[in-house]
């Protein structure tokens, strides 16, 4: 990626943090004349930005907003939620371009249309209220005027346009017949004088008398966001009874059609069929396209080619119930990033960077320091004298490598309000779609974490949000009849301690029913009747971050597609963190998340076995102990010792990895480290225990990626490979 | 010269004509109260020089070069009182 684009990616993202910022403070507070001016300005200068990157359908989208925002501050009228929900939602599909063109160095493909979208809705937001004063009753006439110069095809089309310049236009170095030649899908044009009674000798040519009448067979959206600019009277009518045909009928038809091919592909026979399940494609494909839906339609079309592939109509079907899920909510809200995260760019305080140059400076002189105590040892000076110098060097560097690494730490820092603060508005969205309402609060944004972690949060977040008000909050009635205010509280909050970072999500709804949980695990398979019945509550709430669980009894759009909470717990895992879960029937849940606050510096214990060094993950160390040989039993194929009335499990380090000890230690008392990774817990022989040390952790590449029970490698003080273990594949 | 006066009975428009032309046509009509508009040769013609247009309700020479005009802006004059006489339509007539 060139550097030119690097930087419109940081300040584009800048701009669209800081637009959001005004505009969720324009909702607090509609009348806040600074927030937005601010807002106009992000808008402007991103248009700006992405003019200069000659990205076109950005600038396109930007500028439509922008001259909503320009009209709304020299009104006085108050800014209706609707149209600001469309900034925000102009901002989200800003950020999601930016994504792509960080991921594929170029704008989207689907750009263009995205922005046509767009265009339409931010000024169908605000047309409608237009509209409303524009078309005042009474002159009707051009509407009928227009149905005569059509002739038959009246009904055919879909908008009507009324255009009366103004009478300066010409002067304003407008010409009326462009904008008329630059509208959508145009049908019919009519044009007629305003002064019927105006001749050549009284005419003024430099006035504008021109009225003019269009036909088209485009949205009215399309229409006005058309004449934005336009000076001028300008009236839209949508012809309503050809809109209703298009929406309704077409769209049941063409359902229908589809869900005819989904019946032949499922009936249809293995081997005679092949022909048959492309031709149920192509149909399928086809009443997509009719439908407009393009990129629904591009998905059958691969699943087609699929098909023939493996001679199994399941891709062909499963692309056709998708298409067919799709066409039903024709404005699908993608807000997950469209690319898993991309490592970019980061911002950094400048103070921060100055912190690392003092640093580098003053690692200079220790340098130096070393180099002349290398000196005095060649010149044969006293040993005593040099090795005094060297440890006083050593402690300074130690000191200076210390703060060398928290600056550097400080700079992938980032508060976690960049991730919240997309959550009110999404929040706000899932609410409304499933008819409830809910009170967002947010708590603890200033807290700080890894950039990586905070760029990774969102989708789990948004997945543990989804489900706190689609399943947690109930619905009003419900709410009324448990006494509670029928307004719902979500709480997203966030803290640091110590080295974690702590997320919690909490809901005031009917928390987690324990007994579905049961039934659903049992039915589903997830555990057995008798491991039920012995579980806790609260274990067996634990169960829905098990593998496809859903307790949803009706799949909305929203959550419950059966890839519920263990999507988010293999998320934050990832991220070296853990998920919590406490619920009480009646009056609600609280999920943890528990993420560590860098991901780069790993804490170690090392252990020795047959004279070979290895490391352990601290986080997995409970507790190191000796056991006694004849306290271990052999149990089945392996071995087992009792700790505190627990039975755990003994793996020798040796045999696991395949090292052939040189002497027996056998007699000796074994030296166990205790640790649990997963909820499973274990003990772990080694030779010898070793020390605690903070490293940075390289992962492993190449060929020895995939290798088991090795989790990285870092470099010890004598430079040897230090090989760190993963405890969760040793254990199981 | 994007409006020329070809003879007392014809006003041609050719190429693409700018706000300006309108006075200019409107001085050709005034002075030629018999001439005719020939905009066989017109690709585009703003609003302006199509207000002149519809104000004289000329005989209109046409189809336009312009499709915009041509499909669009003629049959409007038409409706709008202009008299088109039907031209025969020919690569000789649509010279660009």
């Amino acid at each position: 990626m060139n550097e030119f684009l690097e930087q419109f990616l940081i300040e584009s993202r800048d701009l669209v943090a800081q637009g959001t910022d005004d505009l969720m403070a324009l909702a607090e507070n509609p009348s806040d004349r600074e927030r937005l001016d601010g807002a106009f300005r992000a808008f402007h200068t991103l248009k700006g930005a992405a003019g200069i990157v000659e990205f076109g359908a950005m600038t396109r989208t930007l500028h439509a907003a922008e001259d909503i925002l320009a009209s709304l501050r020299s009104s006085e009228e108050p800014i209706n939620p609707d149209t600001l929900d469309e900034f925000l939602t102009c901002l989200d599909l800003t950020s999601r371009w930016l994504d792509a063109m960080q991921s594929a160095g170029e704008a989207p493909s689907t750009a263009e249309a995205d922005a046509d979208n767009m265009i339409a809705r931010l000024v169908g937001s605000r047309g409608a209220a237009e509209v409303a004063h524009a078309s005042a009753p009474g002159d009707d006439t051009w509407v009928g005027r227009l149905s005569v110069a059509a002739g038959s095809h009246f009904t055919e089309y879909r908008t009507a346009l009324r255009y009366i310049p103004s009478p300066d236009a010409f002067f304003q170095g407008l010409d009326p017949m462009n904008v008329v030649a630059a509208l959508p899908h145009l049908m019919t044009v009519d044009v007629v004088l305003t002064d019927p009674d105006v001749s050549l000798e009284t005419m003024n040519t430099f006035n504008c008398s021109l009225e003019i009448v269009a036909l088209m067979e485009a949205a009215g959206e399309q229409v006005r966001a058309a004449l934005l600019n336009v000076p001028g009277k300008v009236e839209v009518r949508e012809l309503a009874s050809t809109a209703i045909r298009q929406s309704e009928e077409v769209q049941t038809n063409a359902r229908s059609l589809i869900e005819a091919q989904l019946l032949v592909l499922q009936q249809s026979d293995v081997d005679r069929s092949v022909g048959r399940r492309a031709s149920a494609g192509r149909t399928a494909v086809n009443a997509l396209l009719y439908l407009g839906r393009s990129e629904l339609a591009a998905n059958v079309e691969l699943a087609i080619a699929t098909t023939k592939a493996e001679n199994s109509p399941d891709p062909l079907i499963a692309a056709i119930e998708q298409a067919l899920s799709g066409t039903g909510q024709p404005e699908r809200h993608n807000n997950s990033p469209t690319a898993p995260v991309v490592p970019r760019a980061l911002r950094v305080d400048m103070d921060r960077i100055d912190a690392l140059v003092k640093l580098a400076g003053e690692l200079i002189v220790v340098k130096n320091a070393i180099g002349h105590a290398a000196k005095l040892v060649h010149e044969n000076e006293d040993p005593r004298a040099v090795i005094a110098t060297l440890r006083e060097q050593h402690a300074l560097f130690e000191r200076l490598a210390t703060e060398l690494q928290s600056a550097v730490l400080r700079i992938r820092v980032l508060p976690l309000r960049s991730v919240f603060r997309r959550f009110p508005r999404l929040v706000r969205e899932i609410a409304v779609s499933v008819g409830k309402t809910v009170r967002f609060i947010t708590e603890g944004e200033s807290t700080e974490a890894d950039a990586t972690i905070v760029d990774a949060l969102f989708e789990p977040l948004l997945h543990v949000l989804r489900n706190a008000v689609d399943h947690g909050i109930e619905p009003p009635e419900q709410r009324a009849s448990a006494g509670k205010p029928a307004m719902g509280t979500l709480i997203l909050r966030a803290r640091r301690d110590a080295d974690t970072v702590t997320i919690e999500v909490e809901d005031d709804g009917g928390g987690i029913n324990v007994d579905r949980v049961r039934a659903v695990a049992r039915a589903r398979g997830i555990a057995t009747a008798e491991s039920l019945t012995a579980m806790s509550d609260a274990e067996a709430t634990g169960l829905v971050f098990a593998a496809g669980f859903s307790t949803a009894s009706t799949v909305t759009d929203l959550s419950g597609r059966g890839v519920g909470m263990d999507s988010v717990r293999t998320a934050v895992e990832r991220l070296g963190g853990k998920v919590t879960l406490e619920s009480q029937a009646g009056t609600g849940t609280k999920v943890g998340l528990m993420l560590p606050f860098s991901l780069m510096m790993t804490r170690l214990m090392t252990v020795e076995v047959a004279g070979q060094a290895f490391g352990l993950p601290l986080d997995n160390v409970v507790e190191t102990t000796i056991v006694p040989r004849d306290r271990i039993v052999p149990i089945g194929a392996g071995r087992a010792f009792v700790l505190r009335d627990q039975t755990i499990p003994l793996i020798d380090l040796a045999d696991t990895l395949g090292i052939q000890r040189t002497d027996t230690l056998s007699r000796s008392p074994a030296k166990v480290v205790i640790a649990s990774a997963a909820g499973q817990i274990g003990a772990i022989e080694v030779d010898r225990l070793g020390e605690r040390m903070d490293v940075m952790l390289t992962p492993m590449e190449g060929l020895l990626n995939g290798m088991k029970g090795v989790s990285g490698t870092t470099l010890l003080g004598d430079g040897r490979v230090l090989i760190v273990l993963d405890v969760e594949e040793i254990l199981s | 010269m994007t409006i020329v006066l070809h003879d007392a009975n014809t006003i041609r428009l050719i190429g693409t004509c700018p706000a300006d032309d309108g006075e200019v046509l409107l001085q050709h009509l005034l002075a030629n109260p018999q001439a005719e508009v020939d905009w066989r040769g017109c690709e585009s013609a703003h609003a302006a020089v199509i207000q002149v247009i519809l104000v004289s309700r000329r005989p209109l020479r046409g189809p336009p070069a312009g499709p915009f005009l041509e499909r669009l802006i003629e049959p409007a004059l038409r409706r709008a009182g202009c008299q088109v006489p039907p031209s025969p339509r020919g690569p000789e007539v649509r010279k660009r």
